[in-house]
């Protein structure tokens, strides 16, 4: 008799299963955000004069709050950012309104870095070619453009090919800037110390150019309260990079909030050393028509040619700046793409941006025309800026501050729309009224971000009508296509790529599976409902992942032989939807496998005896019972038993809400 | 082994082994082994066990409640796929197994599964959470035994006492 085999096995193969430390989280998030040291200090000395590394710095304590806001928003939405958290609290013309400001915030981040990159990389040439008698002109801006356009180039076949981006990657080009700036801070110490500084002044100087349309409003002071509010404007591009934040959320390993927790620790610590010291430093060392002259737009090379020492040590120290610099920025530009990417992949998914966007690049897979889109876009503004980095970043803040705004808005909102759900962290400063936590320190942060934009739509005149048409053209396509949409789910419903956005392998057999299990524990975990995973939740809270290998088996029944042909149904995916959903809240790879068989019995205890597990963990079958499911398991587990030894024990167990049952198999 | 004990969610799980093992030899004797030869579907073999394992449990169970009970739990009892089948169930009125063998040399086709069926084995256990570690190993232990070139082989078997003595060994 031939015994009933698994006809095909479907292993879910996507990298949203395999989660990653704090530190490699915030090397991620620190790839993007920690980018903007390299210009923010020149671009807001160019607009409000000798002052700035004192907006720099509060600017970097400030993110300590917004970094706050993320962790809120974080640990309230696994797959969060700003559409997700702004559409549940405001809606979804709210919701596309933010996101369209924050493409344009990803869509410069990609330009402002290259052009930096560029303009780090003439600067040295102006030093470096001398030495080896070559006396040319780099026309720095020129150089930076094209620079520029190349870095783009690359990362736009790049991202057409599918390159992933690696978190160990992010993590060397961290530790290598870190090694970089400590080294860059002793110096500067030892030159503090021997030629002694005098710290920054406060008066704020604007430049005519970063006053905008407040030159039309005399009653507008540029000094007080309102002039700080106008640097702050300025100064805000530093904190570029947070959504970032809250798209690798999903990915950081368990125990998740505590790793979330460390996570905006640490990237507050590197900023504020990173971006906001080695600003204060260069403006204490760097003389001061230096920095908004020849340094302004490579600045922390100028600190490191400022330092005391002999020519050739500062010489191979602005290498060194310069090499990290690029590392940084040119890793900022993968990061604009692979981020516009997966914000209008996300947003797609949500109806409102029309399949012609979605469509799948033939060879590669990827949303080339997304991706083309993207890349069209920021070489257009190379152009448009002619390498000029203080224009881009003027422009560059709008994104920011916008993003940054809806964000914090929705979250005041939640607060008093989701009363109900549970916050494993939350922002502190609050009053609790009734049940109520009245969030009174998230209200203070969005009256600074409220003042910060309002001031910046006056004074960066280029900033807002730039990023007014680009959001309200972004807005105008969410608009049509959602309306698209809309008429055309009512002629097709199927979505031919769903399976493909599973990234689903097949295999023939199980044990071409086995080999990918290294964990010395492994615990098989059988599922069919969706809205049945309690016994699964009850694995990822207790068990240890860094030492078990958690497999999620569903077994679809179908009778007959096997056709080859088959394929998983829409309740299938949405299973694993579900489970990969639940292994993201908890931070815990899992291992799905799905497979079609005759009897689900049969194909547990096969996947369980090949895999050599040593727990098998159900869910109460609400068509059996759990007596009757230990049951049929004891007789598929003996049916298939090879042999009488001294095999280890197997525990089996039956969870329901409170209560479980146990038994041991062998 | 099967060790099985209800507990809260939260108490943390016991690996104590059970003294829960079974012997299936023990329950083995010609008298409990039935050749069934002739026509026979899932339905009158399962009756013709009941029938011939009632005389075993004495005046514990009538005859009705236990043809109740096996008719109610065979609606849910499926065949193995090695082409045995273990209806069974359980009475708080019993304190140990039961069993009744039956060998079909020309078997019958499982309405359900459409699998040929030539071994059926009627097992009645005590319905006590202390015994349903043992039921379970009972299940599993016939499972593993009934294969098919064993059942083949019982098949072959002369005489009952041949059977029981082949079963004997393989338990």
């Amino acid at each position: 008799m031939i015994l009933n085999k698994p006809k095909q096995i479907f292993v879910l193969s996507t990298a949203m299963l395999s989660f990653i430390s704090f530190w490699k989280a915030a090397s991620i998030v620190l790839c993007d955000f920690g980018s903007s040291a390299y210009y923010s200090g020149g671009i807001a000395a160019k607009a409000f004069g000798p002052a700035f590394p004192w907006y720099i710095m509060g600017v970097m304590l400030f993110a300590g709050l917004m970094l706050g806001v993320y962790t809120e928003s974080c640990t309230m939405f696994v797959r969060g950012g700003v559409y997700v958290v702004v559409k549940e609290a405001m809606g979804k013309v709210m919701a596309k309104l933010s996101v369209s400001a924050l493409v344009f915030d990803y869509t410069l981040t990609g330009p402002i870095s290259s052009v930096t990159a560029g303009l780090y990389l003439a600067g040295l040439l102006e030093n470096v070619l001398p030495l080896v008698n070559i006396n040319w002109q780099i026309p720095s801006r020129s150089f930076a453009v094209f620079f520029a356009v190349l870095v783009t180039a690359y990362f736009w076949r790049a991202n057409i090919r599918g390159v992933e981006e690696s978190a160990d990657n992010n993590v060397r080009i961290i530790n290598f800037v870190a090694v970089i700036a400590v080294a860059l801070i002793i110096w500067s110490g030892i030159t503090l110390y021997i030629r002694g500084f005098t710290l920054p002044p406060f008066k704020l100087e604007f430049m005519p150019n970063a006053l905008g349309w407040t030159v039309n409003f005399p009653w507008l002071k540029t000094a007080g309260l309102i002039g700080i509010i106008m640097a702050f404007g300025h100064s805000i591009l530093a904190l570029s990079g947070l959504e970032t934040l809250a798209q690798v959320y999903r990915e950081i390993e368990d125990p998740k909030v505590q790793n979330l927790k460390k996570t905006a620790v640490v990237i507050f610590i590197f900023s504020i050393l990173f971006t906001g010291l080695l600003t204060f430093i260069s403006a204490l060392i760097i003389p001061g028509d230096l920095v908004v002259g020849k340094y302004a737009d490579n600045l922390l090379s100028g600190l490191a040619l400022e330092l005391t020492g002999p020519y050739w040590a500062r010489l191979f120290m602005q290498m060194a700046v310069v090499v990290s610099g690029a590392l940084m920025l040119v890793g900022a530009v993968n990061t604009s793409f692979v981020g516009s990417n997966g914000v209008l992949n996300r947003v797609a998914e949500d109806g409102i941006l029309h399949d012609w966007f979605r469509h799948l690049h033939k060879k590669y897979g990827t949303t080339h025309r997304l991706i083309n889109m993207i890349a069209i876009s920021q070489i257009l503004i190379i152009f448009i800026s002619r390498g000029d980095v203080f224009l881009l970043g003027e422009a560059y803040a709008f994104g920011v501050l916008w993003s940054l705004t809806f964000n914090t808005l929705s979250m005041i909102i939640l607060r008093f729309r989701k009363l109900e759900e549970k916050r494993e962290w939350i922002f502190p400063l609050n009053i609790r009224v009734d049940n109520t936590y009245v969030p009174i320190g998230l209200m203070a942060v969005l009256v600074i971000l409220l003042a910060a934009t309002g001031m910046n739509m006056l004074t960066k005149k280029v900033a807002t009508i730039a990023g007014v048409l680009f959001t309200m053209t972004f807005y105008a396509i969410f608009q049509i296509s959602e309306k698209m949409n809309q008429k055309k789910a009512q002629l097709y419903a199927p979505d031919e790529d769903a399976e493909e956005k599973l990234n689903m392998r097949r295999e023939a057999d199980i044990n071409t599976i086995i080999p990918e299990l290294k964990k010395p524990r492994r615990v098989l975990i059988p599922a069919r409902n969706p809205n049945n995973l309690l016994h699964l939740k009850a694995v990822l809270e207790t068990v240890d992942d860094e030492t078990t290998d958690i497999i999620v088996l569903s077994a679809k029944i179908t009778h007959g032989f096997a056709t080859g042909s088959e394929t998983m149904g829409e309740d299938d995916k949405e299973l694993f939807r579900a489970v990969v959903l639940m292994a993201e809240k908890y931070g815990k790879t899992v291992k799905p496998i799905f497979m079609f068989s005759n009897d689900p019995f049969y194909s547990i205890v096969q996947i369980a005896q090949a895999a050599g597990v040593d727990e098998i963990v159900m869910g109460v079958s609400g068509s059996f019972g759990a007596e009757a499911q230990l049951e049929k398991l004891a007789m598929a587990w003996g049916m298939l038993k090879k042999s009488e030894g001294a095999e280890k024990m197997v525990t089996a167990r039956v969870v329901w809400e409170g209560r479980q049952m146990s038994y041991q198999l062998s | 082994m099967i060790a099985y004990k209800f507990r809260s969610f939260v108490a943390a799980p016991s690996m104590t082994k059970q003294p829960d093992s079974v012997n299936l030899a023990l329950l083995v004797n010609p008298e409990n082994v039935f050749f069934l030869k002739g026509d026979f579907s899932r339905e009158s073999a399962v009756a013709f066990l009941t029938e011939k394992i009632y005389p075993q449990l004495g005046t514990v169970i009538t005859g009705k409640m236990l043809s109740q009970k096996v008719a109610e739990v065979e609606r849910s009892n499926q065949v193995l796929e090695t082409g045995f089948y273990i209806p069974h169930a359980k009475f708080t009125e019993i304190n140990r197994f039961y069993i009744a063998l039956g060998l079909l040399p020309a078997g019958f086709k499982d309405p359900k599964s459409g699998l040929i069926v030539k071994a059926v084995l009627l097992l009645l256990s005590p319905n006590k959470p202390a015994f349903f570690q043992k039921h379970l190993n009972m299940l599993s232990k016939l499972s593993q035994v009934f294969q098919p070139v064993f059942i083949e082989t019982l098949l072959s078997s002369s005489s009952p006492e041949a059977a029981s003595a082949l079963l004997r060994k393989a338990a």
